[in-house]
């Protein structure tokens, strides 16, 4: 075993470090507290780099390069609990993500919170908040990660909350923290229910772990309620959590409310990292995921399946070869396909590939994608009627993870997570940017009160446009390669095309809203300045200012890397799923014409270029006049409009079912605590008043008096018998003598008879 | 024997130093009587053989010594605790006095023969009554030492009667050579007449009822450190050759006096002793307002509890009685130092005379609370273990019928009242306030600093003892496994 792996645990412990160091320094260490934090998360980052370049080794035989290491947490009679971490493809990209973009986060908000006195804190908050990631990161135990789930959703409460004097923040927190607990409570339920069944929380333990072989397959032999197997109502409680923390709907509703929180906590949470968790977890747990019961799909009918189309053949084999153990009766495991990259030679590969095609259509991926695939859609639509820079981020994010969801359900671990990987970065990248238009404009937020900042802050709109057009998905950039491994996946899921086109159409959209979003903000003129005139008196400038360089360095490295990450996985180079799979891909200029990747492509594009023409035509052709002037769209068509706005009144429609359920259930506990119970227990304490009153008359004049006499007669006994004693001599020797003859009679006459 | 050398040659140095002032007279025969009995204790620590001497006259053995060194430590600490006392001028004579009553006690433990058993328990006596009466002033002390003489010699005669009784049975003065020719001896008159005898006189010594009678008077009129050491070192002689003389002499006609299963015997005799002691000294020390006379009652109702470890007659019950009167003798011997410290100041040992002590002597206060305690049996302090072993002992003699469970439970009860009245001394001390009309004397008299570390020591060894019983009782088995009983 490496020295990485053992040293692994040193990637959350700085921050940790940190945090722990930063809670108890005061408020004013204003650098101090930025330095610590920021070397913390470096040294991290350094490990995660190393830990990252020895998984690059070669892999061998066994596929996938993975090393863990497992300790005894605590026992519980014969059970023992254990932790461990693990060092595989997967944790290592999302250590080197976290860290390289929770640095540059850290180091913009040395820029974007120095005028708050509260900076200190904020940075231990951060801290803990990495820590945490980190840790879910690395945990090779349900358990820890768990553990490190709920510390993550903690740091989030305290981050969102963070200006906790303003009642909207407050809430806010409170809603993340308590919309997300919804969530947790299956992943627990999940994780009891894999504990009693797999009798280990361990993912990976040399064969006993409950991702591995012989867990699977009792797991999966199992049925329970509805006809499911175990492993399938196991992953549809685990995926409740991941929906929770990925804000999937309908529990995303917390989502676009945590942007009270300064932005760089939005930027950290809700772009790169938070929300990613989600869909960590199910990348993390894919293998049982994917799990199906045999019953539906026999053996022999899949050997001898009808042909899939190559590509899916291919999809499902890229999938599976991170889920080693897939179970048959006959065979017991069958290990990684072998590098499926093209060519006829490897027949037989694909068709061990396509057996495991057939099973990656699993229940609680079928699920998953469906969940994504509405999610994706949904929060595009909310997306277009907003107006507030961040909220539209929000529903982008909401958005995009649902495209994340659906590269898991349909294409498998690398798909899903090549997705999550580019989207961390140009996320990141937009929140910054928004963050960074709202520090010029002086805390504005209101997209119809921005425009034309193009001249006020140039470096801000070049990366601003580098990352909208990533996540847009115009071609070459970051996004259009992840996106378009999603399209085409889902072009050619075996269940449905359903998601395909919805996919489509949630893209179309995703570039109509970030037109329309760069539009507002950047072009026209500035239409906030009789705004600013009545305000002046509290905002220190009345025009907007470029970002100090603190702020614009990050920006500008996260839209180098939003521009350019996306070419470690296009078709041509496939080299990120290949990594996260195990298999070396070769460049090959053939897979851009194999299996309609280039149809895709195509079509792709052209939603996009249509998103966008038809927001420019709208939004950009002509400047918007005012800022109270109601939107395009809404002078259209108002009634469709205001629905999107309002979020399709989910929030509402919680608001009538949900809380007012739950108020009303706490009216009518409230009701029954206060007479039923209340009456109950007064009752009760009448009728133990009138016990105790009976015994303390029982008491006063039975018992006391009783134990009074008795003691007085004790006294007097004792009287009498200091009495005996006269204090004359002859008394005292005549006792002797008659002593000696009671004696004397009692032993001769009172005992032995 | 070494000893009594040195101790006669201490008494002979006193008698030269008759004209420094009272206060050095005090102070240097107290450390010649404890460097006395220090080298006495040192030299018997010492010697490791076992001896019979003069047919069983003289018995050396380990739990003999181990009783010896405890009298000696029990005679420095009267000693200290005399320190200063104000009632005599015959400082040579009464030091002299306590060594030889100390010599009379060590010959008595190691004694295994009837005849030296008497002659050192009359040299015992007699030096306590002269003790008692050492304070020439008060005529109470004269009282009490008339009536503890009368008592004693009546006793004695008794119990010389009684022995003669036996010897005239067993023709034979050894203790085991009369066990063996009682053995086949059946319960004639004649031997329940010796026995009950010679109970009488150890009872009149151990101040059991009804042979308890001159104890009050006694400990009240004598003079307090006299008082206090025929309470402790006196108590712990006595009933160690009392169990020895029972346990030993008397082997095959103990009878029983286990419930519903009673047998003509010394033990029915002992428990009909134990039990009248326990309710009498408790009961009666309800009614007492001298600090000094409840102290003899309490002594007589712990005599009581004490004889339960005769009555299992045992090796675990000869264990538990000596850690029960060890302790018993030190805590003793604490409280009566105390009663002394209180006694000089206000004149008598009255309970009021205790009120206000815990705000002028918060020291001291504190020690006569851990000594009260541990009397009563609370339990972290010495006395709780104490009674806690003995009582055990005393159930798991007869473990299919807990034939000894009735005296038990009634010793218990007997404790739970005695709560009451050394609570009463603890109420006068921290909650009742100074009456104002007390005299104020208190700068007169800084008290004795040699007294009050004494007193300190003793608290401090009824708490250690009690944490850690095993300092004394491994030691004590250890004693008693090497002497073979």
């Amino acid at each position: 075993m490496s020295s990485t792996v053992n040293n692994l645990w040193l990637i959350p412990a700085f921050p940790l470090l940190a945090a722990a160091v930063l809670a108890v320094t005061k408020q004013r260490h204003r650098r101090f507290s930025a330095f610590l934090a920021i070397a913390a998360m470096a040294i991290a980052f350094l490990i995660s780099g190393a830990a990252f370049l020895s998984t690059l080794g070669d892999t061998g035989e066994e596929g996938i390069w993975r090393e863990v290491k497992n300790f005894p947490w605590f026992q519980i009679g014969k059970s023992t609990v254990q932790l461990g971490w693990i060092l595989d493809p997967l944790t290592a990209s999302m250590l080197v993500m976290v860290t390289f973009v929770g640095l540059l986060i850290f180091i913009y908000s040395i820029g974007y919170m120095a005028h708050d006195s509260n900076s200190t804190r904020f940075f231990g908050f951060l801290s803990l908040f990495a820590a945490a990631m980190l840790g879910l990161v690395i945990s090779n135990s349900l358990l820890l990660l768990f553990i490190c789930w709920e510390l993550v959703g903690l740091a989030s409460y305290l981050l969102i909350g963070f200006w906790y004097h303003k009642p909207s923040a407050a809430a806010a927190a409170k809603k993340a923290f308590i919309t997300t607990r919804i969530g947790d409570m299956g992943l627990l339920l999940g994780m009891l229910w894999l504990y009693s069944e797999a009798g280990t929380l361990l993912f990976y333990d040399n064969g006993n772990g409950c991702l591995e072989a012989s867990a699977l397959t009792k797991l999966v032999a199992q049925t329970t309620v509805f006809g499911m197997a175990v492993s399938t109502g196991i992953s549809l409680l685990i995926f409740c959590g991941a929906m929770g923390k990925s804000g999937q709907v309908p529990l995303h509703v917390w989502l676009p409310d945590a942007m009270e929180g300064p932005t760089p906590v939005s930027a950290l949470i809700h772009a790169a990292t938070m929300v990613a968790a989600g869909v960590f977890l199910i990348a993390r747990m894919y293998p049982l995921m994917a799990l199906q019961p045999e019953a539906s799909v026999s053996a022999s009918q899949v050997v001898h399946a009808p042909a899939l189309s190559i590509s899916e053949k291919e999809r499902a084999s890229r999938a599976l070869a991170i889920v080693q153990p897939v179970v048959h009766d006959s065979k017991p495991l069958l290990k990684s396909a072998p590098p499926v990259p093209e060519g006829e030679s490897q027949v037989e590969g694909k068709a061990a590939a396509s057996q495991h095609g057939a099973t990656s259509t699993s229940t609680a991926l079928q699920v998953i994608t469906w969940i994504g695939t509405i999610t994706a859609v949904f929060a595009a639509c909310i997306a277009v009627a907003q107006t507030d820079i961040k909220r539209i981020l929000a529903y982008s994010t909401v958005s995009q993870l649902g495209f994340m969801m659906i590269g898991l359900g349909v294409g498998g671990v690398a798909v899903g997570m090549f997705h999550l990987m580019t989207h961390a970065f140009f996320k990141a990248l937009l929140f910054l940017g928004a963050g960074s238009v709202i520090h010029g404009c002086g805390g504005e937020q209101d997209i119809r009160r921005m425009g034309g900042l193009t001249q006020y802050m140039p470096t801000t709109f070049l990366t601003y446009a580098a990352g909208m057009m990533a996540l847009s998905g115009v071609p070459v950039l970051a996004g259009f390669w992840s996106k378009d491994d999603i399209l085409h996946a889902a072009s050619v899921w075996s269940v449905s095309r359903w998601p395909f086109y919805l996919c489509l159409f949630a893209a179309l959209l995703t570039a109509f809203y970030m037109t329309r979003q760069v539009c507002y903000v950047f072009l026209g003129r500035y239409r906030s300045s009789d705004a600013l005139s009545a305000n002046s008196s509290s905002h220190g400038h009345h025009l907007p200012h470029e970002s100090p360089s603190v702020m614009t360095i990050p920006l500008m490295i996260l839209a180098f890397c939003a521009v350019l990450l996306g070419l470690i996985g296009t078709p041509v180079w496939p080299w990120f799923e290949g990594y996260l799979s195990g298999h070396h891909p070769s460049l090959s200029l053939g897979n851009l014409f194999e299996s309609g990747t280039i149809q895709i492509m195509l079509i792709s594009t052209a939603v996009v270029f249509i998103g966008i023409g038809l927001a420019w035509r709208l939004y950009g052709s002509r400047a918007v006049a005012g800022s109270e002037d109601p939107d395009i769209l809404e002078r259209a068509r108002p009634e469709v409009f205001s629905v999107l706005r309002n979020k399709f009144y989910v929030d509402e429609l919680y608001e009538a079912t949900v809380i007012r359920f739950n108020a009303w259930a706490g009216w009518v506990c409230d009701w029954f605590d206060r007479w039923v119970w209340t009456g109950a227990v007064r009752l009760l304490s009448y009728l133990v008043l009138g016990f105790s009153w009976l015994n303390r008359l029982f008491d006063e004049y039975v018992i006391n008096l009783g134990f009074d006499q008795g003691c007085q007669q004790v006294k007097n006994g004792g009287q009498m018998m200091s009495s005996l004693q006269k204090g004359q001599v002859q008394l005292y020797l005549r006792v002797i003598g008659m002593a000696l003859t009671a004696l004397l009679l009692v032993l001769t006459w009172g005992i032995g008879q | 024997m070494v000893v009594i050398a040195a101790l006669a040659v201490l008494a002979v140095d006193l008698l030269v130093m008759r004209h420094e002032p009272i206060r050095y007279r005090f102070l240097f025969g107290a450390a010649i009587s404890c460097l006395g009995c220090f080298a006495a204790m040192f030299w018997l620590l010492n010697i490791d053989q076992q001896a019979h001497a003069l047919n069983g006259m003289l018995v050396l053995d380990p739990l003999t010594r181990f009783i010896k060194a405890a009298l000696l430590l029990l005679t420095v600490f009267t000693v200290l605790i005399s320190i200063e006392a104000n009632f005599t001028k015959h400082i040579g004579e009464y030091f002299a006095l306590i060594l030889l009553a100390t010599v009379g006690m060590m010959f008595l433990v190691s004694s295994e023969e009837i005849l030296m058993i008497f002659i050192s328990l009359e040299l015992t006596s007699l030096s306590l009554y002269i003790l008692a009466a050492f304070n020439k002033q008060n005529i109470n002390s004269a009282e009490a030492a008339l009536k503890y003489f009368l008592f004693g010699g009546m006793a004695a005669a008794f119990t010389l009667f009684g022995l003669s009784l036996i010897y005239g049975l067993s023709g034979a003065t050894n203790l085991h050579q009369i066990s063996a020719a009682l053995k086949g001896h059946g319960l004639d008159p004649s031997l329940l007449a010796g026995l009950v005898m010679t109970i009488i006189g150890f009872g009149f010594k151990i101040a059991a009822v009804p042979f308890h009678l001159w104890a009050p008077d006694a400990y009240q009129g004598a003079p307090t450190p006299s008082a206090a050491f025929i309470a402790s070192g006196s108590k712990v002689a006595s009933f160690f050759v009392f169990a020895k003389v029972m346990m030993l002499g008397f082997a095959g006609v103990e009878g029983s006096a286990f419930w519903r299963n009673l047998a003509p015997g010394w033990v029915p005799v002992l428990a009909i002793l134990a039990a009248f002691s326990m309710a009498l000294g408790n009961l009666a020390a309800i009614a007492q307002s001298n600090v000094k006379r409840l102290l003899a009652y309490s002594a007589i109702a712990h005599a009581g509890y004490a004889l339960l470890g005769i009555i299992t007659h045992s090796s675990q019950g000869i264990s538990s009685l000596v850690y029960y009167m060890v302790t018993y003798a030190l805590t003793a011997l604490g409280a009566f130092g105390v009663v002394a410290v209180v006694e000089r100041r206000a004149g008598d040992a009255k309970l009021s005379d205790f009120a206000g002590f815990g705000q002028r002597e918060p020291w001291l206060a504190f020690c006569m609370m851990i000594f009260m305690l541990s009397l009563a049996g609370i339990p972290p302090l010495a006395g709780f273990f104490g009674k806690f072993y003995l009582f055990a002992v005393a159930v798991g003699t007869d473990r299919t019928n807990l034939g000894l469970l009735w005296l038990v439970i009634f010793a218990i009860a007997m404790s739970a009242v005695s709560l009451y009245y050394y609570l009463q001394v603890l109420k006068q001390i921290y909650v009742v306030p100074v009456p104002v009309s007390a005299p104020i004397s208190e700068e007169a008299f800084p008290g004795p600093a040699i007294t009050r570390a004494a007193i300190g020591l003793l608290a401090l060894g009824v708490v250690v003892l009690g944490c850690a019983p095993d300092l004394l009782l491994g030691r004590l088995l250890a004693a008693i496994h090497g002497a073979g009983l």
